[in-house]
């Protein structure tokens, strides 16, 4: 008993404790709970502050004209109309070859550049070279140079070489681009060099290490890149508002704007333009999403 | 136009281990030199030579068309202050700086820290939620045309919530700048989101854990442990921003044409028309361009001084 009684004396406390701590998980579970409601409300609010204008717009590309603006608002096409994108096609002035336009050019800067950029980022990587450190800061202390700044020169400079209004006139201006050169640096600089110097004793020349070892290894590098530069020069529209000057020369960016212009009122139209125009960029964003992501995340581009 | 942080210059390129023969040394140097020289090209030619152009032209009377372009020496620069047009440019741009740089990045920040947490459905809400950064300036202003039309996406929510009214807020001088500055905080947050994003996930987890030892709420951490510790995302964030927004153009070209009544005229789009659509104002177009490349550069320093941080990666 006097063993048990500084037991009990003990016990007791622990009981009541515990029948005071008991109620309180169940509070807790349950703030838990309203919390989880509140944040998963708070997650949809923002889900349809983000997204509801791209619904609305697939949803009006299937309207009436004058069901995408009627009052009261619609949410779905009280009839569908599929033929809108094939009237986008039909019915606008050059819709089609601007279609071409962008995938054209867009293709060029994008090979241009998977290439160029892989090749000055390794440099910039692995090879001692005079004026590399110099060359390495210049490329970094000029991208802060405010783009506006160059298009005057730039201007009169495709204007003399006859390459305003031509197919040539982005590629030249965007072979190379000193962003993604710096990705490509910094990846080369993350891999291991073992391959290159076992290549180096073989007696490949550096372009053959370059382009045979180096090249294949850097897939996901290539692909940031290629990705990044394909949505940045299909989505582009001031350096093909600038260059450019006949609307057979436009991609679809320009040509969309200027034919808002022309056909104010036409909002099916517009609409379905608007899809056709984000659908490459949307199919190349999902399909890959992971070099995307990471690329801008790297290099705070879009 | 494609621009980075200026916070790179921290990384130099390593110099490789000396190779053992002067053979084999002069042949990587050959290579080197061959293999940069797309971008010395590039440089020479498109930077530096484009640059040191639009100074030039900056001095003078230029006309694109014209034969003689006098010499005016530094009147294209003293005369923009007493040019009305780009005094009242140069106001509004300023104004939509800095409601558009605080508000996406405050916002950009806020989605980064709801989405960096074990939530299910995480993925397809950082998917849901970036699609406004991938679809062009073009794009997303036709979107807004729409939801900005008088019986358009705006008004119609509005109606639902009892609110009518049939505001035509791209022809109003008062709401046609905040409209715009909406739909670029709209459009950018989500890409700038991304990247607080990847800052976040380099925050080790034992900070917080030890915050909250420390008795830390969910405010208190955001203040005291992810701001700070944030910084050199926040200066990266900041002056991509300053620089996106001292540019703002193509909105502005699509949906207002700098108007009405030059409620939206932005100093880009001046020197857009200065450059296209007046005559004999070319040189004045480069001085102005100088000019708002200036302004940038000063306020992406004076960024990085106010955030004041070292910044390593």
């Amino acid at each position: 008993m006097s063993i048990a009684t500084p037991l009990a004396g003990t016990n007791a406390p622990i009981v009541a404790a515990e029948e005071e701590r008991r109620p309180q998980p169940d509070t807790t579970e349950r703030t838990n709970q309203l919390e989880a409601v509140v944040r998963y409300i708070l997650y949809g609010i923002i889900t349809l502050f983000l997204f509801i204008p791209f619904a609305m717009t697939v949803l009006s590309s299937f309207k009436t004209s004058a069901e995408v603006i009627a009052f009261p608002p619609t949410l779905l096409p009280s009839v569908w109309h599929p033929e809108n994108y094939l009237r986008v096609f039909t019915e606008t002035q050059n819709f089609p070859r601007q279609v071409f336009n962008g995938f054209f050019v867009t293709l060029i800067v994008v090979a241009l550049n998977l290439f160029f950029d892989a090749l000055v980022g390794y440099a910039f990587a692995r090879l001692e070279f005079p004026f590399k450190n110099l060359l390495f800061a210049l490329m970094i202390g000029t991208m802060v140079i405010p783009g506006f700044v160059f298009f005057v020169p730039r201007f009169i400079m495709l204007q003399h070489a006859g390459l305003i209004n031509t197919y040539g006139a982005l590629p030249v201006l965007y072979f190379v681009q000193p962003a993604y050169i710096l990705l490509m640096t910094q990846f080369f600089k993350s891999i291991p060099k073992e391959l290159e110097e076992a290549a180096i004793m073989d007696g490949l020349g550096w372009f053959g290490i370059f382009w045979k070892i180096v090249m294949p290894l850097a897939r996901p590098a290539l692909l940031a890149t290629g990705i990044l530069t394909f949505a940045g020069m299909w989505n582009n529209f001031l350096d093909w508002l600038i260059y450019m000057q006949t609307s057979n020369m436009f991609n679809i960016q320009l040509g969309l704007a200027t034919f808002r212009s022309v056909y104010q009122n036409q909002w099916d139209l517009i609409m379905a333009g608007s899809v056709i125009a984000i659908l490459p960029i949307l199919i190349v964003y999902v399909a890959g999403q992971r070099y995307f992501v990471r690329g801008i995340a790297t290099t705070g581009l879009k | 136009m494609a621009t980075l942080a200026p916070q790179a210059p921290a990384i130099t390129a390593e110099p490789r281990t000396k190779p053992k023969r002067s053979g084999m040394a002069a042949a990587q140097r050959r290579a080197g030199l061959l293999f940069v020289a797309p971008y010395v090209l590039f440089f020479v030619i498109l930077q530096a030579g484009a640059f040191g152009f639009a100074i030039w032209v900056s001095f003078h009377h230029y006309d694109l068309l014209a034969l003689d372009n006098p010499f005016v020496g530094l009147r294209n620069y003293l005369r923009l202050p007493a040019n009305a047009d780009f005094m009242k440019a140069m106001g509004n741009t300023v104004e939509y700086a800095v409601v558009v740089v605080i508000l996406q990045t405050a916002f950009a920040l806020l989605l980064a820290v709801l989405l960096d947490t074990k939530i299910k459905g995480r993925n397809f809400f950082r998917s849901t939620w970036y699609t406004p950064s991938i679809a062009s300036s073009v794009v997303i202003s036709m979107i807004f045309l729409y939801v900005y039309h008088p019986t358009g996406l705006l008004n119609s929510i509005l109606g639902v919530f009892g609110i009518h009214t049939t505001i035509a807020y791209l022809q109003s001088t008062t709401w046609a700048l905040p409209a715009i500055m909406f739909l670029n905080i709209w459009t950018t947050a989500p890409t700038f989101m991304l990247m607080f994003l990847a800052g976040l996930q380099d925050i080790p987890r034992e900070i917080y854990e030890a915050a909250e030892v420390d008795g830390a709420g969910a405010v208190r951490k955001l203040l005291s442990v992810t701001i700070p510790l944030l910084r050199p995302i926040i200066f990266l964030v900041v002056s991509l921003g300053i620089i996106g927004a001292f540019q703002v153009f193509d909105q502005v070209f699509i949906m207002t044409n700098g108007g009405p009544l030059k409620a939206t005229l932005t100093v880009a789009y001046l020197i857009y028309l200065n450059l296209f659509k007046d005559t004999g104002t070319v040189g004045i177009a480069c001085a102005e361009a100088v000019t708002l490349g200036l302004i940038i550069f000063g306020l992406t320093l004076l960024s990085r001084r106010v955030i004041d941080t070292k910044i390593e990666y």
